[in-house]
């Protein structure tokens, strides 16, 4: 006697609720994996996009080259590296890193050359030095356009990451690779759902730290810490005459 | 207090922006820099905080020679007021404000006093301006900012680079006699560069022009004025400028090309159809080599139509001043005998254009508007 049939999401809810410690732990291994690549190419990109704002020529052809490996298809670079990394982990987030490269590096070098030069003049005329002129006006400038590259790369990371397992590596592509092997969709999806929730999570905490730093933002929270300190100095009666007088 | 000691700029692309410039500025006074675009202007004001480096001479300020001191510490002395305002759009007005003492190290609660200080300097409630952003701000309220970012660490000299430049004529003038009002109690030495005459002469001590990087003239308001010292100035300074003209100035500046001039050989019935179609009391005959002929007059040329005469026999030439001659006087008596236009020749009989009683007209309104400014200022 074969078992009654069962629906797609009666397998699928039985899959989950059998094997959700190890679909924990897969998802684990994919943010691991997803994590250490965006880091290394955030390690790499911005520090290699400030640089690129001092030297146009180097620019185009660096961001050129990165340009080469978006177009390589993922499985085809996978199998590449196979030869230079053997297969693993390590194979998995090289790659998922040349392909981070790309949007991290473009939207730092893009941010940055688009800051306004008045703005640059401006600090250097106040007496910033390079570096404070980088770290108080450039980089806040560019904020926004950055992070956005971020999250363009940590979502793609995200996606590709599953493609890790394909070369010997972890991750939720196990899941979905096994799936696939077996013909059980329901352990497809439960490769895929947690992905997908991953990438959303991703770039939605993204986003909000993207308008976290959304001057705007920002002003009114300063005023709000002010006022909360001012009424603090204020029942401290801390006289106003103590602040330094300046002669005009 | 800034001085400049034969200096010269020379761009990598060998433009020679500035050349043998000598300049000293004195403690507590206002100089204002002005000439055409490319005159070296801002080039010279940028060369004080080295953003610009001299390729030759020297500049001191307070004494010493800026060679000598590291450009950041120097520019953090000198306060700095860019052209396009330049407030920075991810800090509030406290933070753009307080860069400087920020950068020179005040403890914050030293730099929220000075800030609050100053806003109230320039009319602002801290309260209400000190936590916003540029973008929440005026044109006018972002140059007031501007200047007092420039302010805030109290430096002796500071530097404005067309600062009002980006203002609407109104807030532009409210601006400007309230920084003159400001400074005549902070007394900083100021080096400010323009292209507008007027702004010149309302804030300055001391007016430097420059042309092709070099200087064409120096003095008070009153000085450049009264005594341009060359044709350049002259048009610079522009006809409605000259304040103090009198009746025994030369009619120069009232000149204007008459509104109808017509060659000798024209038909007369032509020229009467254009007349009257243009509402013309007078045209100017003037031949090809620029030559006077004479001028119709509307009454006339109708009548000698009437007797089918010609061009040449309804011109009349009695009514006429000569350049080297006139003066502005006989100009105007002229015309409170008949308010008609006045053409003007040199002694060679060349035709240099007509005296209206619009001419006189403006050149009164700018005089009568220019001292009420200077009254409110």
């Amino acid at each position: 006697m074969f078992p009654p049939e069962r629906t797609f999401w009666e397998l699928f809810v039985t899959y989950v609720s059998e094997n959700w410690p190890r679909i924990l732990a897969l998802t684990g291994q994919h943010v691991m994996i997803s994590g250490i690549a965006v880091c290394i190419t955030l390690l790499i990109c911005i520090p290699l996009g400030i640089y690129l704002t001092k030297r146009e020529k180097l620019a185009s052809v660096v961001i050129g080259v990165a340009n080469v490996f978006q177009t390589i298809p993922s499985l085809a670079l996978l199998g590449f590296l196979i030869f230079v990394f053997g297969i693993g982990n390590d194979n998995a987030i090289c790659a998922l890193v040349l392909y981070a490269v790309l949007p991290v590096l473009q939207n730092t070098y893009t941010g940055l050359r688009n800051v306004s030069p008045v703005m640059i003049q401006a600090a250097r005329g106040m007496g910033m030095t390079e570096t404070q002129i980088l770290l108080k006006v450039q980089l806040p400038l560019a904020r926004s356009v950055i992070i956005a590259g971020i999250r363009v790369a940590t979502v793609w990371v995200i996606g590709t990451a599953t493609l890790a397992s394909a070369i010997g590596g972890g991750g939720l592509g196990k899941l979905i690779f096994a799936g696939l092997g077996a013909l059980r969709q329901e352990v497809v999806l439960a490769g895929a759902l947690p992905a997908t929730v991953l990438a959303l999570l991703a770039d939605q905490g993204l986003k909000m730290l993207q308008n976290h730093f959304e001057p705007r933002r920002r002003a009114l929270r300063l005023a709000r810490k002010y006022a909360a300190e001012e009424s603090v100095r204020e029942e401290k009666d801390v006289p106003g005459e103590e602040m330094v007088r300046h002669e005009m | 207090m800034v001085t400049f000691e034969a200096v010269s700029k020379v761009f990598t692309d060998g433009t020679e922006a500035v050349k043998e410039l000598d300049l000293d500025v004195g403690e507590g006074e206002f100089v204002v820099l002005i000439g055409p675009s490319g005159c070296g202007k801002t080039t010279s004001l940028k060369m004080i905080n080295r953003l610009e480096e001299n390729t030759s001479g020297r500049i001191r300020v307070n004494g010493r020679d800026i060679r000598s001191v590291d450009p950041v510490q120097l520019r953090r002395g000198i306060g700095y007021v860019i052209q396009e305002i330049a407030l920075w759009p991810h800090m509030s007005v406290a933070e753009n404000i307080g860069i400087v003492p920020r950068l020179l190290g005040w403890d914050s609660g030293r730099i929220d006093a000075r800030v609050d200080e100053l806003l109230v300097l320039a009319g602002l409630d801290p309260a209400k301006f000190r936590h916003r952003l540029p973008d929440q701000l005026s044109g006018g309220q972002k140059q007031r900012i501007g200047v007092l970012r420039a302010l805030a660490a109290d430096p002796p000299v500071v530097l404005m680079d067309e600062p009002f430049g980006a203002l609407d004529p109104i807030t532009r003038d409210v601006l400007q006699s309230e920084l003159k009002e400001l400074n005549k109690s902070l007394r900083k030495t100021i080096v400010f560069v323009t292209h507008d005459m007027d702004e010149a002469l309302k804030l300055a001590d001391r007016v430097v022009l420059m042309r092709q990087g070099k200087i064409e003239q120096m003095g008070s308001p009153e000085e450049i004025q009264n005594a341009p010292a060359n044709d350049f100035v002259r048009s610079f300074i522009g006809e409605d400028r000259l304040a103090s003209i009198s009746p025994e100035s030369s009619l120069e500046i009232l000149l204007h090309d008459p509104f109808l001039r017509v060659a000798p050989g024209e038909d007369p019935r032509d020229v009467l159809e254009r007349m009257e179609d243009d509402g013309l009391e007078t045209a100017q005959v003037v031949d090809a080599r620029g030559n006077w002929m004479g001028m119709l007059y509307l009454p006339v040329l109708k009548r000698t139509l009437r007797n089918r005469g010609t061009l040449r026999e309804a011109v009349r030439r009695n009514r006429k001043l000569v350049l080297e001659e006139a003066v502005m006087r006989d100009a105007a008596e002229m015309l409170a005998d008949m308010d008609l236009s006045i053409p003007v020749v040199n002694r060679e009989n060349e035709f240099l254009g007509v005296v209206t009683s619009g001419s006189l007209a403006r050149l009164a309104i700018g005089r009568l508007s220019r001292s009420r400014k200077e009254e409110n200022a």
